[in-house]
């Protein structure tokens, strides 16, 4: 079947009544999550997870997907409206979006951002069909090694991208490595770090995990914390943007579809990454970079853009490669390993319903939160004037709710509320976490793929990696991004004609 | 403390055990591993991690805005303790509707009424949802439920 077919066939699928209804609960609710602060998209997918265990494989994905860029054109509006990012991605709207609003102008700014979004993920779901039969056909000839390190440059961009430092994020990427080698081991059957306890032999499930440290942990820290609420705007009347806005939102929104894609591909290239790189770029290659912060329209376009972008890019490894870049992916991959499905090269052979029912979906759920977002926003704004003391308690019952739903296990419920714990510790500190959960899933594939190798290598000598290309190149980049800070530091530190704080002499000033 | 430090620190004493624990699963040889070579491999980088941290922490990150209200946070979290023991002897309605009021009182400050209205009203709304119409088991506890739910 050629791509077009392709693509009518999962028409065909996502314009079922069922799954049209679940593109719409999907883009409904990530709205409506993306305008709350608080709560994530991961939390709710956490949260999903066990309901979605009845319904159909595609239905629930479709579902899961709508949530996730539904979250990032919700997010916008809190952060236009309110000076509050309704998440992480949108933490950058806020400098130029809130100003627009401050000065009558919210209208063009929920316009603009709801229009740039909506191409940003329009054109990225096209690069994702695009690119995606061919990356797993790629990636069928991948053995072992090749597979190991492909998960290794994964887990050290992971590691590098996110976290406030290298060695930070890397160490919390590593944590999860340890959490996810909890358990019965699957090759020799021996318990690892279980402490005798029969809750631990299964290993620690990442519904438990995802939603104490992303849901319960955000509450705990926001009970502890409470910051005062900006003021809430009123309804803007019309949301178009002017001819001028347009004129100067074209490039940005271009350039934030493609650096968005291309991050949203890239494991650990989160939406925000996606947003904050764009904000930079726009403001960069700007004529007028002193509006910036003060109602620049492109501060606005750009990282929205951007952001949707990166959200579809992301599907690109999960779909063709079974990896997910972020830790709403990495659910998605639980939901689908829950339904036998797994993700990877073979999907698009064995499951083609799967891979081309989501992505015909994503093509009119952006049509539908376009459509959606510009009448419904009064509707947002009222959401907003809920106090958020009586959303927390709400949102605490539906996460315990969520984590006995999944086995009926008060044990699960124990967990999340520890990992809570961490969560909160984490958030209360700056340690971002999204490391830790990428690697916790990343975890038992990497030992699984690493052990194989091993074995095939007969020597157990690492250098076997080098002598297969596709692995020696991949491992080679992965020393790379793990080497370059370092002979970075070391350049600075050490090149002559610089001090040992890296600055030239003979200046004094930034070396 | 620089929040990189007591990372490190954390990290190369957690590495240890670690380390112990993954040579008694047996760690076999490179070109056989047993069940410990992978947690082995993970201390070792998590003690080098951790050294990092320890010998080049970055700054914290930027100042703490607003006041700690640290008793809300202690009620909170006991009452999600006492959520967890009392799920199941008690049942979902009871327990529920018991966390709800303490969160939306004592955590949240709102008044009686509304606390007692919207914690009754949550978990009833809950169950229906959850129990009845997604078909998700949840404890029954004390309190009979009506028949076919």
């Amino acid at each position: 079947m050629d791509t077009i077919g392709a693509l009518f066939h999962g028409f065909a699928i996502a314009l079922t009544p069922g799954n049209l209804l679940a593109v719409f609960l999907g883009a409904f609710i990530g709205t409506v999550i993306g305008v709350l602060p608080g709560l994530g998209p991961t939390a709710t997918l956490a949260l999903l997870l066990p309901i979605t265990i009845g319904m159909d494989m595609v239905t629930a994905l479709i579902m899961m997907s709508g949530i996730y860029y539904g979250a990032m054109y919700g997010g916008s509006t809190t952060s236009i409206l309110v000076n509050i990012p309704g998440e992480a991605a949108s933490v950058v709207t806020c400098l130029d979006g809130y100003q627009m609003a401050r000065q009558g102008r919210a209208g063009p700014a929920l316009g603009m951002s709801a229009f740039g979004s909506f191409i940003g993920g329009t054109v990225s779901v096209v690069a994702v069909m695009l690119i995606s039969p061919f990356l797993a056909e790629t990636a069928l000839k991948f053995g072992a090694p090749e597979m190991f390190a492909l998960l290794f440059f994964a887990f050290v961009c992971i590691g590098g991208l996110t976290g406030r430092s290298r060695a930070q994020g890397l160490l919390m990427a590593t944590a999860g490595l340890l959490l996810g080698a909890i358990g019965t081991d699957d090759i020799q059957g021996v318990d690892r770090f279980t402490f005798g306890r029969l809750y631990l032999q299964d290993g620690i499930g990442l519904v438990p995990l995802a939603m104490g440290i992303f849901g319960l942990g955000e509450i705990l820290y926001n009970i502890e914390k409470r910051e005062a609420q900006g003021a809430i705007l009123e309804t803007p009347k019309s949301l178009m943007p002017t001819a001028e806005d347009w004129k100067r939102s074209a490039l940005p929104i271009a350039r934030g579809s493609l650096l968005g894609f291309g991050i949203g591909i890239i494991p650990g290239g989160m939406p925000a990454i996606a947003s904050l790189m764009s904000y930079a770029v726009e403001k960069r290659v700007s004529r007028r970079p002193e509006e910036f912060g003060h109602g620049a329209i492109e501060g606005v376009a750009g990282p929205e853009t951007a952001n949707n972008a990166a959200t579809a890019g992301g599907f690109v490894p999960l779909l063709t490669l079974g990896i997910p870049t972020n830790s709403v992916l990495a659910l998605m991959l639980a939901a689908m390993m829950l339904h036998g499905v797994t993700p990877g090269p073979l999907l698009l052979l064995k499951w083609p319903d799967v891979f081309w029912g989501v992505i015909a979906s994503m093509y009119i759920g952006n049509i539908m939160l376009l459509v959606l977002n510009v009448p419904m926003i009064g509707l947002f704004v009222q959401i907003l004037k809920v106090p958020y003391g009586i959303l927390s308690p709400l949102i605490i019952m539906f996460i315990m709710l969520g984590a006995y739903a999944l086995k009926n296990s008060v044990s699960d419920v124990l967990a999340t509320i520890v990992f809570g714990l961490a969560g909160y510790l984490m958030k209360r500190f700056g340690i971002e976490p999204a490391p830790l959960i990428l690697a916790f899933v990343l975890g038992p594939m990497l030992e699984n793929n690493l052990s194989k190798s091993l074995i095939m290598s007969h020597t157990g000598n690492p250098l076997f990696f080098f002598a297969r290309p596709i692995a020696g190149v991949l491992l080679s980049l992965a020393l790379l991004v793990l080497i370059y800070p370092l002979a970075r530091w070391a350049w600075r530190r050490w090149a002559p004609g610089r001090d040992r704080r890296g600055r030239c002499e003979s200046a004094g000033g930034n070396g | 403390m620089n929040v990189d430090r007591f990372l490190g620190m954390g990290a190369v004493m957690l590495a240890i055990p670690v380390a112990v624990a993954s040579w008694g699963f047996g760690v076999g040889s490179p070109k056989s591993p047993g069940a410990g070579f992978w947690p082995l491999l993970i201390a070792f980088v998590m003690a080098g991690l951790g050294l990092t941290l320890i010998l080049r922490p970055t700054p914290n990150a930027g100042g703490e805005t607003g006041e700690s209200r640290w008793g809300k946070f202690g009620i909170s979290l006991v009452t999600l303790l006492f959520y967890v023991a009392a799920l199941e002897p008690l049942g979902y309605l009871p327990a529920t509707a018991v966390m709800l009021l303490v969160q939306l009182r004592w955590v949240e400050s709102r008044s009686w009424r509304t606390s007692i209205t919207i914690a009754l009203v949550a978990a009833v709304v809950s169950l229906i949802l959850f129990r009845v119409l997604l078909k998700v088991s949840l404890p029954t506890g004390v309190i009979p439920l009506p028949r076919g739910w």
